[in-house]
């Protein structure tokens, strides 16, 4: 219903477009011209309702929506460059000279934290990251949030978790990282001086420092906890009592309206350039955004699809020269089978169960299913811009000659280039060799045909139906009705609870983004024996599954993957080599079809500042640390973009 | 009056324990996985999230959790929100949005009185003729056009034509409230309008207004000293209870514009599962429309001297 109303919305929107006639799209009112008569000086930036800041508070919070907040407010040890290099914050300089076990991060001088009115309060010190990681660890201050990566590889952090559940919770939120602490005795970490941190893994870890981007390893100084009066009182904190040590200060924070970002006069990276103040103004839908923008009330807007169709099939729109490519999320979406599905009464789903369990019939789909409609979807323009072959996202490493890793799976799956006309691996006359083979191979198993596939979506979004209805006529055209039939059902609001937890889809359509820098974080959610191996447990439920005769070979490709898994995971010492063997397992559950990649997400947007200059990884949380961007009052046009990537 | 007060407040007590209580239980049927967003579940392992719902009291049997709620609301200890605002008391989540709520209710109820009541008036004393045929299209336009479709023709109005800020902002208060108010005063405008000019044209055609006629009052004394009065009085009802739950705000009005008000407060609660927010978000407007109504009969009762508020028993109070 909500994207009935978008719909409607649009259209009245449009048609006040035609009505509004020639309303200056160039300079906003939102913002003001500043240096060479510009730059904005102002930034103002729609940001939907949905993503409403839940807290303050960096070290409890999981959430993209209040890390595109607090990553302007808080500053971590490191931080990306807009290529998604690993670059100096905190930390100056780090390194590892044991393969991985002990990190040593050594600290800039004079950071400073302040208040909301940008008057110092302190030092940023070593300290603060011990203090950081304490109230991390400590299950009665935290909550359990963000401990799974510390507890995953810092030494004793999981012990001295397991001693603060055991404490009484006033005892634990007493506790703090100073000298002598029982949480300096327990976890592996060590303050040898004022400006240096020193991190000992559990085990070799060549990734650690990529951790050094994310919420579990940001600092908190004790002496804010005791001036805001103890635990309960960080977790309650706002923009007017915290502490900042980042590119700016929140001076106004109204909840559901707006929030502005005040330029930290006190910023450690002083040079760096940074906006006056930047505004989120909270928006009821992009329309309303796109809206906004027309009157230059902000300066950026991510286009629905409508307005991208309006404005790329009309010449003579004013912004048709506007219209550039958007960042791409940080998610690579894939289709997981269900190999242990059940009907929606409970009881198992043997025919699709059976089906899946079939290689053939898994690469049927893998090489037959043409998804170039399902694509425009995501993206009418260009497709093949959101094509995703690979499970791993795209830029998470780099091996030592600069290759993107996943051109390692690429080159071992023997994909070849994107003609533009249509999917890389769509081969439609090897589909129906694996089509034909895997009908002949089930109905010995009395598997009856058409194999129904179940699909659901949110009961309440139009545009779900929409794709899904075009993934549905993609599936059965491609690889014909007698063979497979989708069947489109719906869920409430939860799809974890109402899908995932009954095993009532046949595949689920799910996108997975990088806490850390290395392949393990992907691909070890869909290996066997670990029950931190989200999709193992949660969509493909393969960890449970019975051994049959149906399910033999397949239990013994995934026992094959995690093993490759794992022999990767065990190279330390040669980043290149381990990469390489990742790459290995990845291309191998790929061409076992064991998970189908789908796409990637990056659509169209208007915008008056360089997205390009922004912070991008795929895992960490800095991306939209809004400094060292430039801007231009006139907005970027597409050739203004393209000049900017050819730099 | 005072025992019959006495006995309505008495009720009122009870029907807004009840409320909450049936929605205390129903909260308390939805699955426990509600508890944690979508991230939670991804990467809190099993035993996390027993200890998080064992923390949180939510695997205690129902009814310890229910008396447990009871005592917490004794001593006006609503909690503290959980997704809203991670961990800031519900009455200060609350008391930030609800005055401007109430600020943008209050003129958007003042007004569709001064506007509805006067269009209906006017329609009335037209009957048949232009301005009651352009009142009753208005009235029909508002009730059949969906409300996401007038506002946005308001807004693209009001900031293209007139320049007037398309959001709330709380660094321009005046002028970005214009069009709020008027997207909340719009529906309200045509319905004391419609049932202005249905309470008038029903006076009109009674006999003591043909004998005022007769005895040669005249026409404006006619509509103001009677028609408008007892027209009035089914209208006056319903006064209170509008003007005390502009405190609940506009889910649509307040969202299309950024309004951070309390409107989506309560379908936002619902859907994060922050369930102290819906608890007092209950107990404040089962209360608030309680009172509206008792409050809704007292004012009846000094529109109308004839009516007088009495038990069932039939005396007068």
């Amino acid at each position: 219903m909500t994207n009935k109303v978008s719909k409607t919305l649009a259209l009245m929107l449009a048609t006040g477009v035609v009505l509004g006639g020639c309303s200056n799209g160039g300079s906003g009112g939102g913002s003001s011209a500043g240096g060479d008569g510009n730059e904005i000086k102002d930034l103002v930036i729609p940001k939907l309702a949905t993503r409403e800041l839940e807290t303050f508070n960096v070290l409890y919070s999981q959430r993209n929506e209040d890390f595109e907040n607090l990553t302007n407010l808080v500053d971590g040890l490191l931080e990306h460059d807009p290529k998604g290099n690993l670059v100096p914050a905190l930390a100056t300089e780090w390194g590892t000279e044991d393969n991985g076990v002990t990190w040593t991060f050594k600290l800039r001088d004079g950071v400073k934290w302040v208040d909301m009115n940008q008057n110092e309060k302190a030092d940023c010190v070593a300290q603060d990251f011990a203090t950081g990681l304490e109230w991390v660890l400590n299950y009665h201050k935290n909550q359990s949030s963000n401990t799974s990566m510390p507890i995953d590889m810092i030494r004793g952090a999981e012990e001295y978790y397991e001693y603060t559940k055991s404490l009484p919770e006033a005892e634990a939120k007493a506790l703090t990282a100073g000298e002598g602490s029982k949480f300096l005795e327990m976890v592996g970490i060590a303050i040898p001086d004022d400006h240096t941190v020193v991190y000992t893994c559990k085990s070799p870890k060549p990734y650690f420092d990529t951790l050094g981007t994310y919420a579990s390893l940001y600092p908190m100084s004790q002496a804010m906890v005791d001036e805001l009066g103890g635990a309960d009182a960080v977790a309650a904190m706002n923009n007017e009592n915290m502490w900042y040590n980042g590119c700016y200060t929140m001076t106004e924070y109204i909840q559901d309206n707006e929030k502005v970002f005040t330029k930290n006069e006190k910023y450690w990276d002083a040079e760096s350039q940074r906006f006056d103040t930047v505004t989120f103004k909270m928006v009821e839908s992009n329309d309303v955004a796109y809206q906004l923008f027309e009157s230059g009330e902000v300066d950026y807007v991510d286009l629905t699809e409508s307005n991208v169709k309006t404005i790329s099939g009309d010449e003579n729109h004013k912004f048709h020269n506007y219209m550039v490519d958007a960042l791409p999320l940080k998610f690579s979406f894939q289709f997981h089978w269900n190999y242990n599905k059940n009907k929606e009464d409970g009881k198992p789903d043997v025919n699709w169960n059976t089906a899946i369990a079939n290689e053939s019939f898994r690469k049927s789909i893998y090489s037959g299913l043409d998804l170039t409609n399902y694509l425009k979807r995501f993206n009418p323009i260009d497709p093949f811009k959101v094509e995703n072959n690979y499970y791993t996202m795209k830029g998470l490493v780099s091996t030592s000659d600069g290759n993107d890793y996943v051109k390692l799976v690429h080159d071992k799956l023997k994909l070849g280039e994107s003609d533009g006309k249509a999917p890389i691996r769509l081969d439609a006359a090897k589909g129906k060799e694996y089509k034909e083979k895997a009908m002949q191979e089930l109905s010995a198993q009395g598997v009856t045909f058409p194999v129904g596939i179940d699909y659901y979506i949110p009961a309440k979004s139009q545009t779900a139906l929409d794709s899904a209805n075009v993934l549905k006529n993609a599936v059965e055209s491609s690889l014909g009705n007698d063979y497979v039939q989708l069947n489109i059902k719906t869920f409430v609001s939860s799809l974890s609870k109402e899908v995932a937890t009954p095993r009532v889809a046949s595949f689920i359509g799910s996108g997975w983004g990088a806490d850390y820098g290395d392949p393990v974080n992907y691909l070890s959610q869909l290996t066997l024996g670990d029950d931190n191996a989200y999709y193992a447990t949660h969509y493909e439920n393969i960890a449970d599954l019975a051994e049959t005769p149906a399910t033999k070979e397949l239990l013994a490709q995934f026992k094959e993957y995690t093993e490759l898994v794992a022999k990767a995971d065990a190279i330390t010492d040669d980043l290149d080599k381990r990469y390489d063997a990742f790459a290995e397992a990845e291309a191998y559950l790929i061409d076992h079809a064991l998970v189908l990649p789908a796409s990637y997400e990056m659509g169209y947007c208007l915008t008056k500042f360089n997205i390009h200059d922004k912070m991008q990884a795929p895992y960490g949380m800095c991306n939209d640390k809004l400094k060292n961007i430039r801007s231009s009052a006139d907005g970027y046009t597409v050739d203004d973009m393209k000049a900017i990537l050819a730099e | 009056m005072f025992k019959y007060t006495v006995k309505r407040l008495l009720q009122s007590v009870v029907t807004v324990l009840t409320v909450v209580t049936i929605v205390f239980l129903l909260l308390r049927m939805l699955p426990t996985d509600y508890y944690f967003t979508e991230d939670q579940l991804m990467k809190f392992s099993e035993q996390q999230r027993t200890e998080q719902l064992e923390a949180a009291g939510l695997l205690d049997p129902v009814p310890e959790q229910l008396f447990r709620f009871y005592g917490q609301l004794i001593q006006g200890d609503l909690g503290e929100s959980r997704r809203i605002q991670n961990g800031v008391p519900v009455t200060d989540v609350i008391s930030k949005k609800f005055g401007i709520s109430m600020q943008l209710g209050l003129i958007s109820v003042a007004i569709s009185l001064v506007v509805g009541v006067g269009m209906g008036v006017m329609q009335a004393k037209h009957k048949d003729r232009i301005l009651d045929h352009t009142g009753t299209a208005y009235t029909i336009f508002v009730n059949a056009v969906p409300p996401l479709v007038s506002y946005s023709l308001i807004l693209l109005f009001g900031s293209r034509i007139l320049g007037l800020p398309s959001m709330y902002s709380n660094r321009n208060t005046g002028a970005s409230s214009i069009l709020p108010i008027v997207c909340l005063s719009l529906s309200s405008i045509a319905w004391y309008a419609l049932w202005t000019r249905r309470y008038m044209i029903d006076e009109l055609n009674k006999d003591y207004i043909k004998l005022a006629r007769v005895k040669g009052m005249s026409n404006k004394e006619i509509m103001v000293k009677h028609v408008l009065r007892n027209a009035f009085v089914p209208l006056a009802q319903y006064l209170p209870a509008s003007l005390l739950l502009t405190i609940s705000g506009s889910l649509l009005a307040e969202r299309f514009f950024s309004v951070p008000g309390m409107g989506p407060l309560m379908t936002d609660a619902i859907s994060r599962y922050d369930t102290n927010i819906v608890q007092a978000l209950v107990i404040l407007y089962a209360a608030l429309g309680i009172i509206g109504v008792f409050l809704g009969d007292v004012l009846m009762m000094i529109v109308d001297p004839r009516i007088t508020l009495i038990d069932k028993e039939g005396g007068a109070r």
